[in-house]
């Protein structure tokens, strides 16, 4: 006789790490890494965002529409879906979930995203099916926001254990592993009408050291790492080549830039050049991003221009061009600023040498390696960096309280596709508007611009109007050059070759967001222990 | 009546350790002028006690003393630190039993000596070198460069011993204190330093205190013994009359523990030339 | 014999840094941008780092960095730590035992959050110049507490010497008598500190550049070269990157056997 477990060892076991414990299993709390994956395999949603095509499908909903004004959403749910446990799924549920989540005594991160204005947000459940929800004033993307929101059953005893994805949770072992077994209810079936999930299980090892994880991979302990560095990569494809996929330019972005702050405790002349966009433009134009990606990432990386990431189909304005790169190029534009090289020293027009420190957090060698190059490349054109690296907390502070530094080099990391999710970065009011935080009012007209547009365009339900603010914005961006945009590092992972049906894409989860039509085959050669 | 002179040295004291109270008890001694005393006692009597509170050094073990040394006229126990360091080496020599773990070993003996010298004068190269030349000449040493760049442990134990006597009387002192000198040397060392401490008397006129537990040795160079029983002296007479009429009961059994008395009662190294008064 | 071929390897070692802008075949930041991370050739002796600089010149560069300071920041902590460790022990009493406490807390300050607070206090743009110098005054005064305590045992033990009161009975006395006699007499112990201390500050060095301390890029020292370690992803298939660590470990031997005990004879 086999157990249901013998059986899922005997093949149709996912097997990958989470870098670290899962913070909780509540969907509606959810800020850490391995709590997402946790909820994005176990959590019913509305609507999903298709990872490959990046649009937005229905899942739970079978329809949906926004109201014109952009506050109120109604959706048509699918029927006779049950949860987890049997409980049967009905609008009250949503209704129940959007309670919960919008409650400001449960400070919910996901929540947040829907905070657009004070005041309470109604739900109203028109019939089991029908249910609508009113936010207290317009918010952006609002439909795409849930994809975050997994529902939550109002009746079930098992709060929120039950649930409406294609997996739950069975078993976690703190500190070692969370095993998630198939949802006998998840309401899918694939084209033949055979029920989904395919996998009976997946075993979730808590593993922080990337090392450890490298090592099981090749042993075949593991059947993927969803994201790995190039360096990794490149291992892993010396020892065993076939199982790493690089899907491309990632969303994410690796960026410098220079100290615009009023009030910075710098040296008057500094903040001017800081301040002229023929500097920071003739900065970019010196910088040999293709030698970043091929020497930096070893070639898993590509030449970033803008704020968006080619990566983001919809919103990448593709009409932008890039400055010439070059030495003499870089040198001409200068000069327009009174800048003059001479005996290799670039002096500005009062005379004063040309220095300044980069500062970058220690420990990231490949924001290290691009420092050294980018030193390399402005000695060329008569300018000495100094590196500094500093770790993280003090480089924080440096960037958003004291403002005593010249030039940073970091990396954002960007989960959404929707540029409403980057008010925070683009507005002169906010507070990641990294070179001249929380200005009391734009202190440059293309600033003002900028804020006008983003405002526009996140008050606006046309996406044709969106993209069209969100172009000129990207536009803006390049030709001031607030944000020196380097790279946009691939997004790598390694894949089994006994996993089936994998798709690694550029979004979050790349390699697992199709988790529920993932099948393992079960040669046991292949599948150590 | 002729009134006596007062001795170089003369004392009255009580000394207390921290752990261990009274282990000197109002021990009363004088040392005249060129006079040889010799202080017998078993082990732990409080010898060494009475050694280093003569040189002010009892701080070191954190030992306190009452009473006075009076030297030269002046009490020490009431000079300053300052003061009592200018008399330490200079005025007053002391030379312990080791010189093994007396001597420095990581410095050459020339290096030791010189420093022994400036300690307390200020002078040329070549007045140091002299003094040193002297001093090294008058323990019967070699003067030559070649031995005076070695290293305590490249010298035997005779040698070593010397050298720290010649430390001692580089600035001729009045008083020479030795706990023990002789006592880690074989026989026929020992009686040849005897011999060296007679002599430094003699030409120098200096007074020894010379601390022994070793009755027979003291008996050959003193002209007058003290015996140190319990932190107390419980007898001190000329050295014949110890050992020919010994009175205090301890000095009897002392004596009678001795291998042999020789017959003449007096081992004759000392010429009596020098007595006291 | 070892001594002398100790003697030997140290004085090529030194000569070759000394004279590394002739003999490095570049220049320690040049960058060969078309042959990043390249084995040992012809034209790279080791080999490139990761951003394609030759690792043989960086080599040459950063021991005459390390070789230099290192020792110099060895020679301030242990001399700190003779003057602090070894009078207290000299001393004793309140002396020792205020000098002791002071060791023990300086011991147990949290250096990550002073040092950061150092960092903070000084300034983005040093002269690398200035900045290496910097580096290794900072590990000579923060590093001496540790052999603080070692010397202020041997001096205590010293103390109450018959060596020590033999002296004093000559009427030596203060500093004069601790210079002469006491630290003749922690030598031994004062060069196995100062042997020790370099390799712990060669690696502390490369552990300050996580603080934005230490010596800046593009310059290389043993500790930065050291780090680059980390990075290499399989020794067995790139063992030419392990010829930094090879030099530090020859150097410091070497000069372990040059050294010891030179003054006192066996
Ligand atoms: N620092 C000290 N603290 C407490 N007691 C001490 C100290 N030094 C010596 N004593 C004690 O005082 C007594 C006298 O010691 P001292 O060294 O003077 O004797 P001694 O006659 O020289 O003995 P020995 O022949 O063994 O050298 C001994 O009982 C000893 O235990
Ligand atoms: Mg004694």
């Amino acid at each position: 006789m086999l157990s249901s477990s013998a059986l899922a060892e005997s093949g149709s076991e996912l097997r990958f790490c989470l870098h670290s414990e899962p913070k909780t299993f509540n969907p509606l709390l959810v800020a850490d890494d391995a709590a997402e994956t946790i909820r994005y395999l176990t959590g019913g949603v509305l609507v999903r965002v298709n990872r490959q095509t990046q649009e937005l499908e229905p899942e739970l909903a079978l329809s949906w529409k926004v109201s014109k004004d952009g506050r109120e959403v109604t959706f048509k749910l699918r029927k006779g879906l049950s949860f987890s446990d049997g409980t049967p799924f009905s609008a009250d549920d949503v209704a129940y979930t959007m309670r919960l989540l919008m409650d400001p005594e449960l400070h919910s991160p996901t929540g947040d995203a829907f905070r657009s204005g004070s005041g309470a947000v109604r739900s109203e459940v028109f019939a089991p099916d029908r249910v609508s929800i009113t936010f207290p004033a317009t918010v952006a993307g609002l439909d795409r926001l849930f994809d975050q929101v997994a529902i939550l059953s109002a009746h079930s005893p098992k709060k929120e254990m039950a649930v409406l994805g294609p997996f739950m949770i069975a078993d976690y072992k703190p500190g070692s592993t969370v095993l998630l077994k198939r949802n006998p209810n998840y309401w899918k079936t694939d084209s033949h009408g055979r029920r989904l999930p395919y996998l009976d299980s997946i075993r979730l090892d808590i593993q922080p050291n990337r090392d450890i994880e490298l090592v099981r991979f090749k042993r075949g302990e593991l059947d993927l790492i969803n994201s790995l560095d190039s360096e990794y990569f490149d291992r892993v494809d010396a020892t065993s080549p076939g199982l790493v996929h690089d899907a491309g330019p990632s969303l994410d972005s690796e960026q410098m830039w220079f100290n615009q702050v009023a009030a910075a405790p710098l040296p008057p002349y500094e903040r001017e050049w800081f301040r002229s966009t023929n500097f920071r433009r003739a900065i970019s134009q010196a910088i040999n991003r293709e030698d970043l990606s091929r020497i930096v990432f070893n070639g898993h990386a590509r030449p970033a221009l803008g704020p968006v990431s080619p990566a983001n189909k919809f919103w990448y304005n593709s009409r932008m061009k890039a400055d010439a790169f070059g030495r003499d190029a870089s040198l001409a534009r200068l000069a327009v600023e009174g800048f003059r090289l001479q005996d290799g020293i670039l002096r500005d027009e009062s005379g004063h040498r040309v220095e300044f420190s980069i500062i970058t957090n220690s420990g990231n060698k490949y924001r290290e390696r691009m420092a050294i190059l980018i030193q390399h490349d402005l000695e060329e054109i008569g300018i000495k960096v100094n590196i500094v690296t500093l770790d993280f907390p003090s480089l924080i502070e440096r960037i958003t309280h004291s403002f005593n530094y010249e030039a940073a080099l970091l990396g954002f990391t960007n989960v959404d596709l929707d540029p409403n999710t980057q008010m925070n970065v683009w507005l002169s009011s906010a507070e990641n508007h990294q070179w001249n935080p929380r200005e009391k009012s734009p202190e440059t007209s293309w600033e003002a611009e900028i804020d006008k547009l983003m405002r526009a365009q996140a008050s606006s339900r046309d996406p044709g109007k969106r993209k069209e603010s969100f172009d000129r914005v990207q536009e803006i961006v390049v030709e001031q050059m607030p944000f020196i945009y380097l790279v946009n590092r691939d997004s790598l992972s390694a894949i089994s070759a006994s996993l089936q049906g994998t798709v690694p894409v550029i979004l979050r989860p790349q390699t697992y967001w199709n988790a529920d039509r993932l099948t393992v085959s079960a040669e046991a050669g292949t599948r150590g222990r | 009546m002729i009134a006596a002179p007062e001795p170089l040295l003369s004392l009255r004291l009580s000394v207390d350790y921290p752990q261990k109270a009274r282990v000197l008890r109002d021990v009363r001694l004088e040392i005249g002028q060129g006079e040889i005393v010799g202080l017998v006692g078993q082990s732990g009597s409080g010898k060494s006690t009475l050694a280093l509170a003569i040189l002010g050094l009892l701080e070191m073990k954190d030992g306190k003393a009452q009473g006075a040394i009076r030297f030269r006229g002046t009490d020490l126990l009431r000079l300053s630190e300052r003061e009592m360091r200018t008399l330490r080496g200079s005025a007053i020599g002391l030379v312990l039993q080791s010189p093994l773990s007396s001597l420095n070993p990581a410095l050459k003996i020339r290096t030791q000596l010189k420093e022994a010298w400036k300690a307390h004068r200020k002078g040329t190269r070549d007045e140091c070198a002299g003094a040193i030349r002297n001093a090294l000449a008058s323990v019967s040493l070699p003067v030559e460069d070649e031995f005076q760049k070695r290293y305590p442990s490249q010298l035997s134990v005779g040698q070593a011993q010397r050298v720290l006597i010649a430390m001692a009387v580089l600035h001729r002192p009045a008083l020479l204190v030795t706990d023990e000198a002789t006592s880690a040397l074989d026989v026929i060392t020992q009686s040849e330093i005897l011999a060296l401490f007679a002599r430094l008397k003699e030409e120098s006129g200096m007074s020894i205190l010379y601390i022994s537990h070793d009755l027979p040795s003291v008996a050959g160079i003193s002209h007058r013994t003290a015996i140190l029983h319990e932190g107390e002296i419980v007898e001190c007479a000329p050295t014949d009359q110890i050992f020919k009429r010994p009175s205090h009961p301890y000095t009897q059994r002392l004596i009678a523990s001795l291998p042999e008395v020789p017959a003449g009662g007096t081992l004759p190294i000392v010429k009596t030339t020098a007595a006291t008064r | 014999m070892p001594r002398k071929l100790a003697c030997l390897v140290l004085a090529l070692v030194t000569a070759a840094s000394l004279a590394a802008s002739w003999l490095a075949p570049a220049g320690y930041a040049t960058q060969f941008r078309e042959a990043p991370n390249a084995p040992p050739s012809r034209r790279h002796l080791l080999g490139t780092d990761q951003v394609g600089r030759d690792l043989f010149s960086r080599t040459l560069y950063g021991t005459r960095i390390s070789l230099l300071l290192a020792p110099a920041a060895a020679l301030v902590a242990t001399t700190l730590a003779a003057g602090i460790g070894g009078v207290a022990g000299f001393l004793g009493g309140v002396p020792e035992r205020v000098a002791m406490s002071l060791t023990n807390l300086f011991l147990s300050l949290p250096w990550l959050f002073l040092l950061i607070t150092i960092r903070a206090l000084l300034p983005l743009n040093a002269s690398p110049l200035a900045s290496v110098l910097a580096t290794f005054l900072m590990l000579g005064l923060l590093g001496w507490a540790a052999s603080a305590r070692v010397l202020c045992a041997g001096a205590r033990a010293l103390r109450t010497s018959e060596l020590l009161l033999q002296a004093r009975a000559l009427g030596l006395h203060g500093p004069r008598l601790f210079a002469v006699h006491v630290i003749s007499n922690l030598k031994p112990v004062l060069y196995a500190q100062f042997w020790i201390s370099i390799p712990t500050f060669i690696l502390s060095e490369a552990n300050l550049g996580i603080l934005g301390l230490g010596v800046p890029e593009p310059m290389p020292s043993w500790g930065t070269l050291l780090k680059e370690l980390e990075g290499v992803t399989s020794l067995t298939e790139q063992p030419w990157k392990l010829a930094p660590l090879l030099v530090l470990i020859v150097v410091v031997t070497s000069f372990q056997l040059a050294l010891s005990r030179q003054e006192v004879p066996l």
